[in-house]
């Protein structure tokens, strides 16, 4: 079964990173540019967050993401670039076109702030496998119940998929049609929908009573099935992003 | 009426599931088996157009099956599917074997006749309106089958149907299979179970690894014991039977047994 999440099993220091410390990496790299508010500071941390996908060697799978935010950021220099109400300095013209320097500054303040953000959480999703951070964070107090509804999440839609797919081989078996032209797929593709609602519904019940029967609910404290993800330096790293970010706390209020 | 030509199939790169099948069906019935993991039902479900084939070529009554969609095809060539739950998506049982009726534009007067006709075929007939999620594992694929012999294709393929059938179920599967025989369609069937090959089918096929190992008339694949084995398959218990007791000819049922018991005097 096609999996959603988009973790990429890798051998890398970033690996290792337990799942704690690159959660926390992720209000650390998007909170330190916004406390220091200088276009400096948000290359230096996109930098840093680009160093570690490539370190990671997973820089490959975040190309459609880039190209997708790319094509919404572009829009924002566009109009910031052109419309923004403090505009006052051209910077060039392009025929009709006029670009200001207000409105485009602006518009890389943004841009920057995007990418930096999507660079921390990507190194968080691309190198973590969402059970590890889900177990992790149990660990840490987390209601187990929490944790497994947060786990279905990404179970539940590779699973419809599933669904949909084996119930459309079900339907052109028996001669229902739905290949072929947008409408044909279209009319095969509403009579899906209750059976695979259903169906997961169903689905829901059983899953319910296996966990039933296996004692999820039971009071006892839990075991884990696999081994706690421990790193050497997370503490290491942990107490260094906190200092870092008070210190720079202060450097904003008493520089 | 089917003809596989050079046929190779794989789901993934790195393992072949089928490779260079070449096989021919006439009308007599014939069963298809082999071990576990073999690729019996990605082999129907090939000729069911419900997947493409990689390399070679599938005829159906001389038409190319890549030139079809399987909704085409299920005119022709009707599929119980290995998992009943995998068949079944209507919210009552005579909506269930209906669909398929209605979908190849029989009328609904016919479509429900055929439906009724089915459903009496595997006595659920007193179920018409029940919810199909409801029904026991065994009426479930009784319900399939009724569904796909609803349809009156010309060629029908069972994956496993006795899979959960008590004796009475499979009584009923055996009556539904010499009916069809009877009206001169090639039936197919994928199955574990010997003893039923043995009795029901005049050919037989056994696939191993992706591959035909064997393939002739059900007695003559029976007596073949060594290359059963490199198929982890068995030939039914009184087959073996007869085989140990030095009967010179193949058994298949308990009755060629009795028959033959009487003419047979032990080796001295
Ligand atoms: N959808 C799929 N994706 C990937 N691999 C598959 C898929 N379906 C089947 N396989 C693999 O293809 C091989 C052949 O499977 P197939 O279902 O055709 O075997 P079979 O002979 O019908 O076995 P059985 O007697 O257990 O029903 C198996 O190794 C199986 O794991
Ligand atoms: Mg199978």
């Amino acid at each position: 079964m096609k999996s959603i999440s988009l973790y990429e099993e890798k051998a890398s220091f970033v690996h290792d990173v337990d799942p704690i410390t690159k959660l926390w990496y992720i209000p650390f790299a998007i909170l330190i540019p916004i406390i220091l508010p200088s276009f400096t500071i948000s290359f230096l941390f996109i930098g840093l967050s680009l160093v570690l996908l490539l370190g990671a060697k997973v820089i490959r799978k975040t190309i459609p993401v880039f190209g997708f935010v790319f094509l919404i950021l572009i829009t924002v220099v566009l109009i910031q670039g052109m419309f923004k109400p403090e505009n006052e300095t051209v910077l060039f013209q392009i025929g009709p076109l006029t670009m200001y320097k207000e409105g485009l500054l602006f518009a890389l303040t943004i841009t920057l702030r995007v990418i930096n953000i999507i660079c921390a959480f990507m190194i968080l999703v691309l190198t973590t496998k969402p059970s590890d951070l889900v177990e992790a964070l149990v660990r840490k107090g987390m209601s187990p119940r929490i944790g497994y509804v947060i786990v279905s999440v990404f179970q539940i839609i590779p699973e419809m998929m599933a669904t949909m797919s084996t119930i459309t081989d079900a339907q052109r078996a028996r001669g229902m049609e739905t290949e072929g032209k947008l409408l044909v797929r279209i009319k095969a593709f509403i009579p899906l929908l209750g059976p695979v609602v259903l169906g997961s519904l169903i689905n829901t019940k059983e899953r319910a009573m296996a966990l039933e029967v296996r004692g999820f609910n039971s009071q006892a404290p839990k075991t884990y099935l696999y081994e706690e993800k421990t790193y050497q330096f997370s503490k290491v790293l942990q107490i260094g992003m906190l200092l870092l970010t008070m210190a720079a706390v202060s450097w904003r209020i008493f520089l | 009426m089917i003809k596989i030509a050079n046929l190779s199939f794989s789901y993934n790169k790195e393992t072949r599931v089928l490779s260079g099948i070449n096989l021919e069906f006439d009308r007599r019935s014939t069963a298809i088996i082999g071990q576990n993991g073999a690729g019996k039902t990605t082999l129907v479900k090939l000729m069911k157009g419900l997947l493409k084939a990689d390399e070679g070529k599938i005829l159906i009554h001389e038409h190319d099956v890549s030139g079809k969609t399987a909704a085409q095809l299920a005119r022709t060539i009707g599929l119980v599917f290995q998992n009943p739950n995998d068949q079944i998506f209507k919210r009552t049982v005579l909506d269930e074997v209906m669909f398929g009726p209605l979908n190849i534009k029989m009328d609904k007067q016919t479509a429900k006749e055929k439906a009724i006709e089915a459903l009496k075929m595997v006595e659920l007939d007193d179920k018409l309106e029940m919810n199909p999620h409801d029904l026991s594992l065994s009426e479930k694929k009784l319900l399939c089958i009724a569904s796909v012999v609803a349809m009156d294709t010309d060629i029908i393929i069972f994956d496993e149907p006795t899979i959960a059938q008590d004796h009475g179920g499979k009584e009923k599967i055996r009556q539904i299979i010499q009916a069809l025989k009877d009206k001169n369609k090639l039936v197919m069937t994928i199955i574990h179970d010997m003893d039923f090959v043995a009795e029901n089918f005049e050919r037989t096929i056994v696939f191993n690894d992706g591959q035909v190992l064997l393939d002739g008339e059900t007695r003559d694949v029976f007596s073949q014991k060594e290359l059963l084995k490199t198929a982890c398959v068995e030939a039914p218990g009184i087959t073996k039977l007869a085989e140990r007791l030095g009967f010179k000819d193949t058994v298949l049922t308990v009755d060629e047994f009795i028959n033959m018991k009487k003419t047979y005097s032990p080796p001295q």
